[in-house]
């Protein structure tokens, strides 16, 4: 095991201060597929102040794994996913916007997901939980909004599943957006992605099976089995560069018994990770079984593996005609996930619309979670700073 | 001659007033202009302000494209090389290389797609034609370095070093008709400068499809 903690995210001090998560109730929400998936509670957090013309509101939409706890310390001192760019004097400036972060219809961090109480039976949906789509996602964070009064964001901002909605509000609500910041994501899934996150899907499926409803499905910590882990560990595989792995692990070993050989496996067969790769990817794994729920994996994969605005509006272009907003969209060159021709997509339809398009891809060798590392913050403020300053 | 005399006799490269506001007096107020090669949108940020144009920009080097984002100026990351392949044609009143074209790696290709992007394209270039150019090569038998060229050879982005009268020929190869030239001399725009080839140290010419 890694003697040092392993960062998810950039360093950061978490100078908003400490947050509390906050909670909005609704009655339900119809659904893409038909399906009416009510009562609803939406956990948020908000970062700033909403200005009295209600102009200066900023939504950040997480990715798979995120939540709303975006910025600031939570009360056990955890900070925020994204605090490096939010708060005082950061790229999203809270002391000149009204940041709205909230965790994902479908999560497990507050929002109605499969852990939520299904009120038909009165215990936790589990796998019985319906299959939602980005949209719908997207049509919570509107109840959310129009929950707080705000008519019209300033922007919507968010890498990767979070850089899929941001798309998707200018796409469907193109009077509620100014503008979007589109960051490593796609308009398509591409059949590569699909067939990761089916496999991780497999592994969860391949754990002794729980009946659905559960009711003992709140305590996150009592798992089965570990595919969950196993999941993680292929999405973490994706979200690295080949750069990324050579440079920070190489083939370094944390386990030999002599002379640089081990003689046989670990403890009752097991490895235990022997590379560094292995025992980052183990650590990642485990520690994502204690902080994540199995079914909100598969759900949320779902809905990834489910968007698709070309296919859904018959052509990209046909997609974006009624986009009003500027639309910023920004790649990473090591991104092997969604990789720079799928952001290229996306801008040649938006300029064959003639919309107000801006184009970034940026030289950073750590793949597709560049957005979150420490080194794509100097140049990721500028360009929020820069970009937000636009916005009218 | 020495190529330090030269240097303080050219146009700095670095502060392009000159063929800035030779740019700017080019183009209709509120129009659309497209900026290629932009750097860090000095030029259309005077155009936004200035002639309260609508515009974009493309460049390649990352940093400057973050300085267009910091300035508030629309920019894509792409390479000029691969085409314009996303632009809709005439999508632009203005398409504008300044100070770009002999860095490209086909400066035909990238002509023709301005000319189908834009209605009018605007471009500047160093004169290789120009007579101290010329001497230093004739004289001291080297590749001349000079402030319009101030790298050496084996390690500069003007590949395609071009005259004022190569660049005549050219647009007429690619179908296309200069409707205005201005040559920078000494800093000083003029339009019908006698033996401009050899004495200016800046082309600029206003195209359009012929």
């Amino acid at each position: 095991m890694p003697t040092e903690p392993i960062r998810e995210y950039a360093d950061s001090d978490g100078r908003y201060g400490v947050v509390q998560t906050q909670y909005a109730h609704f009655d339900g929400v119809q659904l893409e597929s038909g399906f009416y998936l009510g009562p609803l509670a939406v956990a948020y957090e908000t970062y700033g102040t909403l200005s009295p013309a209600k102009d200066n509101a900023v939504l950040v939409v997480h990715a798979l794994s995120g939540d709303a706890h975006a910025a600031g310390r939570d009360e056990d001192g955890r900070i925020g996913w994204w605090d490096a760019m939010i708060g005082p004097g950061k790229g999203i400036d809270t002391d000149r916007y009204f940041v709205i972060s909230s965790n994902c219809l479908g999560g497990c961090k507050g929002t109605t997901g499969p852990c939520s109480r299904n009120p038909a039976t009165g215990k936790a949906y589990g796998r019985a939980f319906p299959l939602i789509t980005m949209s719908d996602m997207v049509n919570v964070q509107r109840m959310l909004v129009d929950r707080l009064g705000i008519d019209r964001l300033l922007t919507v901002v968010g890498g990767s599943m979070g850089g899929m909605q941001a798309l998707d509000w200018a796409v469907r609500y193109p009077d509620r957006v100014r503008s979007s910041v589109v960051i490593a994501a796609t308009a398509r899934l591409s059949p590569q992605g699909i067939a990761f996150n089916w496999v991780g899907r497999n592994a969860i499926y391949s754990d002794p099976i729980r009946a659905c409803g559960d009711p003992e499905k709140e305590a996150l910590r009592d798992k089965d089995g570990r595919g969950l882990a196993v999941a993680r560990m292929i999405g973490h595989i994706t979200y690295l560069s080949e750069d990324t792995m050579e440079v920070k692990f190489g083939r370094k070993r944390k386990l030999t018994d002599m002379e640089g050989f081990r003689y046989s496996l670990g403890e009752n067969g097991t490895e235990n990770g022997e590379f560094e790769v292995e025992s980052y990817l183990e650590h990642q794994g485990s520690a994502f079984i204690r902080r994540f729920d199995e079914d909100s994996y598969i759900i949320i994969t779902k809905a990834i593996d489910y968007f698709d605005l070309e296919g859904q509006y018959g052509s990209l272009t046909n997609a974006f005609k009624d986009i009003t907003a500027k639309i910023l969209v920004i790649s990473f060159s090591s991104d092997w996930l969604y990789p720079t021709s799928m952001s290229h997509a996306i801008v040649k339809a938006l300029q064959a619309t003639k919309k107000d398009v801006s184009f970034i891809e940026l030289d950073l060798p750590y793949g597709h979670d560049s957005f979150l590392v420490n080194a794509g913050m100097p140049s990721m403020t500028r360009i929020m700073k820069g970009f937000l300053n636009g916005v009218r | 001659m020495a190529s330090a005399d030269l240097q303080e006799v050219r146009t700095p490269f670095d502060e392009f007033e000159a063929g800035f506001n030779v740019i700017i007096d080019l183009i209709t107020p509120g129009t659309r202009v497209l900026d290629l090669g932009c750097g860090s949108g000095a030029l259309l940020q005077r155009l936004r302000d200035e002639k309260d144009v609508e515009g974009c920009g493309v460049e390649l080097e990352q940093d400057s494209v973050i300085q267009c984002v910091e300035r508030g100026i629309r920019v894509m990351r792409l390479d000029l090389d691969d085409g314009l392949g996303g632009f809709p044609d005439l999508s632009y009143e203005y398409v504008i290389l300044s100070r770009t074209l002999q860095q490209l790696m086909r400066p035909d290709l990238v002509l023709k797609e301005m000319m189908r992007v834009g209605s009018k394209s605007i471009i500047t270039f160093p004169n290789f034609g120009h007579w101290k150019v010329a001497l230093q090569y004739l004289i001291q038998g080297r590749v001349p370095q000079c402030s319009t060229h101030p790298h050496p050879w084996f390690n500069t982005p003007d590949i395609h070093p071009v005259t004022i009268s190569d660049f005549r020929d050219f647009i007429k190869e690619i179908g296309g008709k200069i409707e205005r030239e201005i040559h920078i001399i000494g800093n000083v725009p003029r339009e019908d400068a006698f033996w401009a080839n050899r004495r200016a140290e800046w082309g600029c010419c206003l195209i359009s499809a012929a």
